[in-house]
């Protein structure tokens, strides 16, 4: 093929072009994404920095290097017990979440009559402050509060009032509250998108409603409800308005982290920081096993 | 036991409005492969849903090999069924999809074994046993999702579009090896699809659906050459209609006038004289003579208006004198030019009467 | 095990009795807690183990409206919300702009940075952001809490909008270029009555997660910018529990009309849906 001189220069043209218009792409890709990363930097990276930096100097120094606040947290007797709390609320809240959800999932999938409306109130707890949820459960379980008075009138053979708030299983509860919807949400999700011709199938070959559920549904939505699970601990590890109005004397690291800053004076921010950072990692150190662990699952 | 393996009586399924199966009555006999043939939203679907369970007609009775199922749950009518988009379980093995029925069975570990391996073999996709299937191509899925039905030998197979989502070569490769297998294991199967060429291809016979009622049953050569109403002539291959009053009727033949021209034709036995007809007949029936040729009964002068080239035919669009568009297809030997002078003959063998007007 | 298959078999033979039974419990844990916060904040006199409060009033809402400043709390609030909504919808439009329109390298990459707010305790970057406030003077002003918000909100206004970007067929903007449009009447006759939904939906969202977001408020609050769940919170520490409700009640209107929005305009499942593998 012969390719005269002036094709070539056309090319030659039509490339630089192309490159000239690819740099003016580039510039404007970059102006386009400068807000999200002064956002980024500014109100995340720099403020962990400083986190960070502030956890290494000594109390109330903005000069020195000093790992004291790490070792004291670690040293402290109470710290396993504050650690022990926040993930058993974090892992509890997650767990009742699946508990509650796989069922309401089925039911809601059904398109039961009114299933819109129970959906709506499903979904209230994400869309409300989570102060408020707490409030209205320490009143509803209070010892004044209904729940003590339907035991008094309606549960024979119960003694006195129950006592539900300020106790590890009550936070939880209140965890479950304000956080199962995510759950509850992604569950609901993953049986929708299921294809209802899979479960015809099963159906067809001579398996019963309970067989179906048992190996052909909660099989294939068990990935999904896991990875759904991430938010509601997520959300339940980094918990902090709950345990501070609802908590009493349970105290989960977010709260030892502002308890620093609100109970002594001067604030101790450098303690503070380090009970953060060490709060971070372990959320991180323990989100990222268990990923590794739903997608060895997942592959086998 | 009764003859039949299927029996649907005068089952009506409703929703809201829409009749999806008015009065709907089907009978089929045992190692019979039926296709339901129609349009989308003709009740084939409906129909089929009725006899795995999945609905429960609003009236009329579902029977499976003699015993009354309408109440029956679908996981205890002894089923099998392969679906339009395969349905395979995404969590399983080959091996384990095959396998499924037979566990929910509880049958003994070696029985199972060997059965899956038969039904592997003969669907031949022996060493894909590991597979997930979403390792497998489309044909390679629905030969497993065929292979999943047949394991526990059920009484009635039931495949719904099977075919529809596979490109059409593999269509229809994989209409000859169903036909083959079921032919083999000598199942009653009902088979429900919207394309013609597969129901005729495939089937012991064909019932042609319409507004949720069978138009007509019978095999594919009765459904092609002698359409009962209009719908299955239409719907079914090629067709030009003609509008006409019967004149006279002798002896096996009925003559019929469209515009004073006048045609004589097979006779349907239901013909009494002045009533309106449709005329039906194929286009490739059709005969088309040069303008000079003699002309006799059944032959009329038209004009070309059109010629398109198909390859192996040639379709024209010819007028008659009475200003009808008629299309002719003819196997391109002798070829006329649009706007050329043309005679057409009716032969009166390949033409039918259909005692409705449209 | 076959006695307990049994029973399950039995319950799923009942299954509508169960299914309400099961519905209405949950309703009600779900909406009690509201229901007796609102009798709280309109009664009087509720003390001793009563189940209803014997003589009903309105005039903790007047305590709410005087003593704690309501008005000015909630002013505060919806200033705050307004700034960080703005700002987070813009850095939002433009980075998904840039995300979805160009071709970027290493978008996955960029993606999971810009999450990645999300995934880490609030309350660790907060203290830096109170730390970086301070000594910026932005402590106490709307601009500083409102851009505290904005280290949340933002990431949610990118996960919604891109959700949305991703929907959009290019095709229709090749279309529209054929037609003879430039690219600037193209993004404003085509692309942006696609995306309205999307940039709506992603505004409702980021209202209502700085409308409650309370740990960043705390770390940046002072006296001038008080909002509603730091009054909320100071209320409990001072005891007075009807006020506090009546509060909580006036402080839920807006949350359960945006969930009323929500439900009709987007599905919710989707976007909960764009965590996953977050």
């Amino acid at each position: 093929m012969v390719r005269s001189s002036v094709t070539v220069a056309l090319e030659w043209r039509a490339n630089m072009r192309g490159f000239f218009a690819r740099r003016g792409a580039w510039l404007i890709t970059l102006l386009l994404l400068l807000p999200a990363m002064a956002s980024f930097f500014g109100l995340f990276f720099y403020p962990f920095m400083v986190t960070v930096v502030l956890s290494l100097r000594p109390e109330g120094e903005a000069v020195g290097w000093t790992l004291e606040h790490y070792m004291a947290f670690l040293s402290d007797p109470n710290s396993r017990n504050i650690v022990l709390l926040t993930f058993v609320l974090a892992i509890g809240a997650t767990f009742f979440s699946i508990v509650l959800s796989v069922p309401l999932s089925l039911i809601l999938r059904d398109k039961v009559k009114g299933h819109r409306f129970f959906r709506l109130i499903m979904m209230i707890p994400l869309v409300i402050p989570g102060l408020i949820g707490a409030l209205g459960l320490l009143v509803l379980f209070g010892n004044r509060g209904w729940f003590n008075l339907f035991i008094r009138d309606f549960v024979p053979f119960v003694q006195g009032p129950v006592n539900i708030n300020y106790t590890v299983p009550g936070l939880i509860l209140f965890y479950v509250w304000l956080y199962f919807p995510y759950t509850f949400l992604t569950t609901l999700g993953t049986l929708e998108g299921l294809d209802p011709a899979i479960e015809e199938a099963a159906r067809v070959s001579g398996a019963d409603r309970w067989q179906v559920l048992r190996h052909i549904v909660l099989p294939l939505i068990t990935p999904g409800i896991l990875s759904g699970s991430v938010l509601t601990f997520m959300a339940a590890f980094g918990a902090f308005s709950i345990p501070l109005v609802a908590g009493g004397d349970h105290r989960p690291l977010s709260v030892e982290v502002y308890k620093q800053i609100d109970m002594f004076i001067p604030a101790r921010w450098s303690r503070a920081s380090a009970t953060a950072v060490l709060m971070g990692a372990m959320q991180v150190i323990f989100l990222s096993l268990y990923m590794r662990f739903l997608k060895r699952e997942t592959r086998s | 036991m009764s003859e039949w393996m299927i029996e649907l009586h005068e089952v009506s399924k409703r929703y809201g409005d829409l009749i999806a199966n008015d009065r709907l009555s089907l009978h089929v006999k045992k190692g019979e492969l039926i296709t339901l043939l129609g349009p989308s939203g003709c009740g084939k679907t409906t129909a089929m849903r009725c006899i795995t369970g999945q609905h429960r007609p609003d009236e009329g009775r579902v029977f499976i090999g003699g015993n009354d199922v309408t109440d029956v749950p679908t996981h205890k009518r002894d089923l099998g069924m392969v679906f339009q988009n395969f349905a395979l379980f995404p969590h399983m093995t080959v091996y384990d999809n095959v396998d499924f029925p037979l566990m929910i069975r509880g049958l003994p570990k070696e029985q199972r074994r060997a059965l899956v391996a038969d039904a592997l073999r003969l669907i031949r996709m022996e060493g894909l046993e590991q597979r997930s299937p979403r390792q497998l191509s489309g044909g390679q899925q629905q030969r497993v999702g065929l292979a999943r039905a047949l394991v526990y030998r059920p009484k009635v197979l039931l495949l719904d579009e099977p075919l529809s989502n596979l490109d059409a070569k593999l269509r229809e490769e994989m209409r000859f090896e169903i036909k083959e297998v079921v032919t083999k294991l000598e199942m009653t199967a009902v088979y429900v699809t919207h394309d013609q060429a597969e129901a005729l291809a495939l089937s012991d016979r064909v019932a042609v659906m319409k507004d949720g009622r069978i138009q007509q049953i019978g095999t594919p050569r009765d459904i092609y050459e002698t359409p009962r109403t209009l719908f299955v002539a239409d719907f079914i291959g090629l067709s030009d209609f003609i509008q006409g009053n019967v004149l006279a009727i002798e002896n096996d033949r009925a003559r019929i006038s469209i515009d004073g021209l006048q045609l004589r034709v097979n006779r349907t036995s239901d013909l009494t004289v002045g009533q309106a007809v449709t005329l039906f007949v194929r286009p490739n029936n059709l005969e088309l003579l040069d303008a000079g040729a003699e002309t006799g009964e059944n032959v009329f002068e038209a004009s070309i208006s059109k010629m398109t080239y198909l390859g192996d035919t040639i379709d024209y669009r010819v007028i008659l004198p009475n200003r009808q568009e008629l299309r002719v297809q003819t196997d391109g030997q002798r070829r006329f030019e649009p706007g050329s002078e043309v005679l057409v003959r009716f032969p009166p063998d390949r033409c039918h009467l259909i005692a409705e007007s449209e | 095990m076959n006695t307990l298959k049994g029973f399950a078999r039995g319950i799923w033979g009942g299954k509508l009795l169960l299914t309400y039974t099961v519905l209405l419990s949950l309703t009600l844990f779900i909406l009690m807690p509201f229901m007796i916060i609102f009798l709280k904040s309109v009664g009087k006199d509720w003390f001793g183990k009563r189940w209803f409060p014997p003589t009903l009033t309105l005039e903790w809402y007047e305590w709410a409206i005087e003593i704690v400043h309501l008005p000015d709390v909630m002013k505060n609030t919806l200033i705050i919300a307004a700034l960080a909504v703005g700002m987070s919808t813009v850095i939002g439009i433009f980075s998904v702009w840039a995300f979805g329109r160009r071709h970027l390298p290493g978008k996955e990459i960029l993606m999971a940075i810009i999450l990645l707010p999300r995934m880490i305790p609030t309350i660790t970057y907060a203290l830096g952001i109170a730390r970086i406030f301070y000594g910026l003077d932005l402590v106490n002003t709307h601009l500083g809490v409102a851009l505290a918000h904005v280290a949340v909100c933002a990431p949610y206004s990118i996960l919604i909008l891109s959700a949305t970007f991703e929907a959009l067929d290019e095709r229709v903007l090749e279309a529209s270029a054929v037609c003879g449009a430039n690219a600037l009447r193209t993004f404003f006759f085509v692309t942006l009555p696609l995306i309205m939904p999307g940039i709506l939906s992603s505004m409702i969202f980021t209202f209502s997660t700085s409308y409650n977001e309370f740990t960043l408020t705390l770390m940046t609050y002072g006296p001038d910018t008080m909002t509603l769940p730091t009054r909320t919170y100071l209320a409990v520490g001072e005891g007075y529990w009807e006020v506090t409700s009546a509060m909580s009640v006036i402080m839920v209107i807006p949350s359960l009309l945006i969930l009323l929005f929500i439900q009709r305009q987007v599905k919710p499942e989707k976007l909960v849906g764009g965590f996953k593998g977050v």
